[in-house]
């Protein structure tokens, strides 16, 4: 049932693609709530994942005498899983919830009845914006993710655990090459259409009033959510297997 | 098909249709037959269906059985895209008005011009700002929806209604919470803007009885989801039914029951 709505919902977001209008403006400011918006909470929290990963794994690392592992692991670690997985929770938390909200109290006051009275399509008014916004906005959080946890980690390497620079920067070098922060950007990508869809099948989808509303918003980041972890682990077979 | 209460073409007609909600029957085999060229007034008691008679007309809700047309074509057997081009010659006003709260008035007046004209903003505007002024609303035009009053969005909901100048116009309760002036002046309105365009079909839900017999062609009126009166004004002031006797002095004697819903 829920399924079928929010596959539904996005095969029509997607065939809604090159039907005019294409509401670039509409699209623009919406990237601005989803993805400017977004940017300090994401920041903050890349930056302290980086910083939080160094720490743990130098403790575990300095029992093999092996601490110059330190920079490629975190740097691995963070490209492929943390930075879209976490950016994803954060803007399914933060934009997921508000995107849902907004339509669910759409459709109870009958501002969506009013665009479909009007002749206007809510599919492609309302939620082909909305889901492009969110796909572009989530892999380019993912990447500035990428960049804080980095900067936070060798912050910590560099004046917390006096690791040398070289030491640092040799591995993670090595370690980390395009396919990492290519196969994160990917899941950001899948990441942020998700969200995009279920929220606005969750909004559009309300019923009953004030309540409803509430009770969408939460699922939408709740199932977002679910749905994205699970995504993730079938990326990650997709990629290795394609490798 | 032509209307035996006017003598006019049919505009809109509903044959057999039912609808119910689960187990709460709305429609019961519901015909109404709205004539092309006149105002039509529903009316009837609160809670009987008016509202979704209404909702029918658009496909924004779609019957368990039964079929509705809009002149020869059939609705209910019209899919999404199709449903938009016959809902592009109609306007409603709803009866809690469904502004765009993430607009102020204007913008919520402009948008259907916007989204299907090519007009330029310049005569959007002297559009716009001429029906706001209509409707009692001049200067409000930069006012957010969500600061306005009940009996201010009604307005801003007709003015947004009548922007395109369709050539069927639904009005759910246009004058339900408006002060009686401005009631009257919505009813002149109304009327008025049915003697500019001869071909109008008009079909407004409504309460007030004197609005009724003062600018309706054709009265119906709708009891346990289906039509039990007709005629015009006239019929329906010297009609001796029980029912609409009742309904029309506003009285509590008679055969309808206030406690029953
Ligand atoms: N979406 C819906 N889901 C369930 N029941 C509904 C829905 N819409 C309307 N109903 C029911 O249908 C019945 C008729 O509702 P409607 O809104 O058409 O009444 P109405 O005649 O317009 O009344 P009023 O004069 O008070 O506006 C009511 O009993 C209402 O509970
Ligand atoms: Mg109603």
């Amino acid at each position: 049932m829920e399924v079928g709505r929010v596959a539904t919902l996005a095969a029509l977001a997607l065939a809604n693609l090159p039907v005019r209008p294409f509401r670039v403006r509409e699209t623009i400011r919406l990237i601005g709530f989803i993805g400017v918006d977004s940017l300090p909470i994401v920041l903050l929290s890349g930056l302290f994942t980086g910083a939080v990963f160094t720490v743990e794994s130098y403790e575990a690392f300095r029992l093999f005498g092996a601490q110059g592992l330190v920079g490629g692991t975190v740097g691995v670690a963070l490209t492929r899983e943390l930075a879209p997985t976490l950016t994803g929770l954060l803007v399914a938390g933060r934009a997921g919830s508000a995107l849902a909200a907004e339509l669910g109290s759409m459709r109870v006051t009958e501002q969506i009845d009013a665009l479909h009275a009007m002749a206007v399509d809510p599919v492609n008014y309302l939620v082909k914006p909305r889901v492009i916004a969110a796909t572009l906005s989530v892999p380019l959080l993912t990447a500035l993710f990428d960049a804080v946890g980095i900067a936070g980690s060798y912050a910590v390497a560099h004046w917390e655990l006096h690791l040398s620079d070289p030491e640092f920067w040799i591995r993670l070098r090595a370690w980390v090459d395009w396919a990492d922060i290519e196969a994160g950007l990917i899941k950001g990508t899948a990441f942020g259409f998700v969200i995009g869809v279920v929220a606005c099948s969750r909004g559009y989808h309300t019923e009953g009033g004030a309540r409803g509303v509430g009770l969408a918003t939460t699922q939408a980041v709740v199932i977002s959510s679910v749905t994205l972890l699970v995504l993730n682990y079938f990326i990650a077979l997709a990629l290795a297997e394609s490798t | 098909m032509i209307d035996v209460v006017t003598g006019f073409a049919a505009a809109i007609r509903f044959e057999g249709v039912t609808k119910a909600f689960g187990s709460h029957v709305v429609l019961r085999n519901l015909d109404l037959l709205v004539p092309r060229g006149a105002i039509t007034f529903l009316i009837g008691r609160s809670g009987t269906g008016k509202s979704v008679t209404l909702k029918h007309i658009m496909g924004l809700m779609r019957p368990d059985s039964g079929r509705i047309f809009v002149g020869d074509d059939e609705i209910t057997a019209m899919r999404e895209r199709e449903l938009r081009a016959t809902r592009n010659r109609f306007g409603m006003v709803f009866q809690h008005a469904a502004l765009f709260d993430s607009m102020d008035v204007f913008d919520n007046v402009a948008f259907p011009l916007r989204e299907h004209s090519r007009d330029s903003e310049a005569k959007v505007r002297s559009r716009v700002l001429d029906l706001l002024a209509s409707v009692g609303l001049k200067g409000a035009e930069r006012r957010a929806v969500s600061e306005l009053s009940g009996g201010m969005r009604k307005r801003v909901g007709l003015a947004r209604a009548l922007v395109r100048e369709p050539e069927f116009l639904l009005y759910d309760e246009p004058t339900t919470g408006l002060d009686p002036v401005l009631a009257a002046a919505m009813d002149q309105l109304i009327l008025e803007t049915q003697r500019r365009k001869p071909a109008l079909t008009s079909l407004i839900i409504s309460h007030d009885m004197s609005a009724v017999f003062r600018i309706a062609d054709k009265v119906a009126m709708l009891r346990d989801g289906a039509v039990v009166v007709e005629g015009t004004p006239q019929q329906i002031r010297e009609s001796s039914d029980p029912l609409v006797v009742q309904f029309v002095s506003g009285s509590l004697l008679g055969p309808i029951d206030a406690s029953q819903g």
